[in-house]
């Protein structure tokens, strides 16, 4: 499995994504991680590159919602429909729940989103939804 | 072609125009007080230097004199983020803003903005010496203002101030940039005692492994001793491990000799300055004084020449002057106090890290590039040389360190470091993951502190 990850907006914040980077190594995926400050059209351009699997964006900030915005009109220009779309990290700016964020996200065009999730909690749902959208196929 | 380089740099809309004659006449004529390179020299204490700086002249000025009553060595100067991303228009506008209000709407003082004939006045009122800190990939306007200001120690360089701070800034042009900053000091240098320069060994302050640290300050030193820098210091921060600092202080200190010399630097005198803890502080106020204090223990312990403080506000933000100068009185006193501290050294772990640091500067002289500068940028882009946790996209990345159960920074995987192989298994074999996964073993060495 191929994944395009790495930090969307201007969000330095280096730490998790290099854990993000390698817990995906250890579970085995093929990493590509374009790292911290990457704006969203950078990763959809990497998605096409690498032919991945998997998108998953992180956000420690909390800007991401910003940065969403345009995504599902670039699924629409890319045919993008066999790859997982995933957020996780710190979504908003101030406190939110769970209740608010994921709809919200969800409506971008996130297939998952985790709101202050546990890292592998989150790997293993990405996971257990590549291998029930592979049976299906 | 120097000279006329320096004309284009200084000459900016951003500057008052620059009397280079006058400016050399007062590095000539300056008090041998500011000049921290004459302290180490004739001072026999670890000299202690808190962080600090704020956007106006008054509030740093109160800062200065609230440092100043708190006994201190050496003063600092903090440079805002935009003057270190050379938005020196944002700067003047932020500067304007916070002198308007009482809100400070910069993160450090905009030296740039403020200028050397107004700068120059605070420094010499002082008259202790002044180091200067900022993150600035391209720092001649800056250094030039700094220098013609009376401040004369300068931190930072091409791989300390880049790896750790930006994504993208190319690598080699910060190598270039900085060429400048060294010619200059070394010019500077001439006149009068040396000015000092620092590296910044903390790096992204995140289990960061003591040989790379090492390699990068000693390749960092011989680019600035090149140059003809007299007078440079070789820094690291707190491990987390008190034999491993004390082990690396050996190593350092013996290795920043050797190489100094073997460069034909006999005649350049170097320090080596200790950061208290640079990894996340806990919240809790009375832990932080507890954990400053034991950062001083061991900035004895490794015979440092200088130590740079925290606060016990670290985890809540920029400290107010009264803390800041708290931490100061706090380090003075328990340095006063420690009397009587064992030499120690552990041959095994020694050689172990000399070795680590000796192989990879091996390989980073035997790049085939016909300058230094290139052989290093070679090196960091083939990943011989690699940080953890660094968010540029040079850096290799490869490389995964994890702590031993006495919490010494361990190699666990070596990436493209050319670490032998029996280095590399005498690292591993001290490593005990403890049933638990990789990442969380990392997520809680680097949360030791909490």
């Amino acid at each position: 499995m191929r994944v395009v990850t790495g930090v969307v907006g201007n969000d330095i914040h280096v730490v998790a994504n290099r854990l993000i980077e390698i817990s995906l190594k250890e579970r085995g995926f093929e990493v590509f991680n374009l790292g911290v400050n990457t704006y969203l059209e950078e990763f959809i351009d990497a998605v096409i590159e690498t032919d991945a699997n998997l998108l998953l964006i992180s956000s420690l900030n909390g800007e991401a919602e910003g940065w969403s915005r345009d995504l599902l009109f670039l699924k629409q220009r890319f045919d993008l429909d066999g790859v997982l779309f995933a957020i996780g990290g710190n979504l908003s700016v101030g406190e939110a729940s769970q209740e608010d964020i994921v709809p919200k996200y969800k409506a971008y065009g996130y297939d998952l989103v985790f709101h202050q999730i546990d890292l592998n909690e989150g790997l293993d749902k990405i996971e257990e939804t590549l291998k029930l959208r592979e049976e299906r196929q | 072609m120097f000279q006329q380089e320096r004309y284009i740099i200084t000459n900016t809309p951003y500057t008052e125009s620059f009397d280079f004659d006058e400016i050399e006449e007062f590095i000539t004529k300056a008090d041998k007080n500011l000049f921290i390179s004459y302290k180490f020299k004739h001072s026999d204490k670890i000299l202690v230097q808190p962080r600090g700086g704020f956007p106006t002249y008054d509030k740093v000025f109160k800062l200065y004199e609230e440092f100043v009553n708190a006994g201190v060595d050496v003063l600092p100067l903090t440079i805002d983020s935009n003057t270190r991303l050379n938005d020196y228009e944002m700067a003047k506008k932020m500067l304007i803003l916070s002198e308007e209000s009482d809100e400070n709407m910069l993160n450090g003082y905009p030296l740039v903005t403020h200028g050397y004939r107004t700068t120059r006045k605070m420094v010499t009122h002082y008259n202790t010496p002044i180091s200067l800190r900022h993150g600035t990939p391209d720092a001649r306007l800056l250094i030039e203002v700094a220098l013609a200001s009376g401040i004369f120690e300068i931190e930072g360089g091409p791989i300390t101030y880049l790896l750790p701070y930006s994504k993208n800034f190319p690598l080699d042009k910060a190598f270039l940039y900085w060429k400048y900053v060294e010619r200059l000091c070394a010019k500077y240098s001439k006149l009068n005692e040396p000015i000092n320069r620092e590296s910044f060994g903390p790096l992204s302050a995140t289990l960061q492994p003591p040989a790379i640290v090492i390699v990068i300050q000693l390749l960092e030193m011989l680019l600035s001793l090149e140059e003809g820098v007299k007078s440079f210091s070789v820094s690291f921060s707190q491990t987390g491990s008190i034999s491993q600092d004390i082990i690396s202080s050996n190593v350092i200190k013996r290795l920043a000799r050797k190489y100094a010399d073997k460069f034909g630097h006999n005649d350049a005198s170097i320090h080596l300055v200790y950061h208290q803890w640079m990894g996340a502080f806990p919240r809790n106020k009375e832990f932080s004084d507890a954990l400053i204090n034991t950062s001083t223990v061991i900035a004895s312990m490794v015979r440092a020449d200088k130590i740079i403080t925290k606060t016990r506000d670290e985890a809540f933000g920029i400290p107010t002057p009264e803390v800041n100068a708290s931490a100061v009185r706090n380090t003075q006193y328990t340095l006063n106090i420690l009397k009587g501290i064992p030499n120690i050294s552990d041959e095994e772990e020694e050689e172990n890290l000399t070795t680590m640091v000796e192989d990879i500067l091996e390989a980073v002289f035997n790049d085939p590039a016909d300058t230094l500068w290139r052989q290093i940028f070679n090196s960091i882009k083939k990943g011989i040389i690699d940080i953890p946790f660094s968010p540029h996209i040079i850096n290799a990345g490869e490389a995964i360190t994890v702590r031993d159960k006495n919490y010494n920074i361990r190699f666990y995987k070596r990436g493209n470091i050319p670490i032998n192989n029996k280095c590399l298994a005498y690292e591993r074999s001290k490593i005990d993951l403890g049933g638990r996964s990789l990442v969380e073993n990392i997520i809680h060495d680097i949360g030791i502190m909490l």
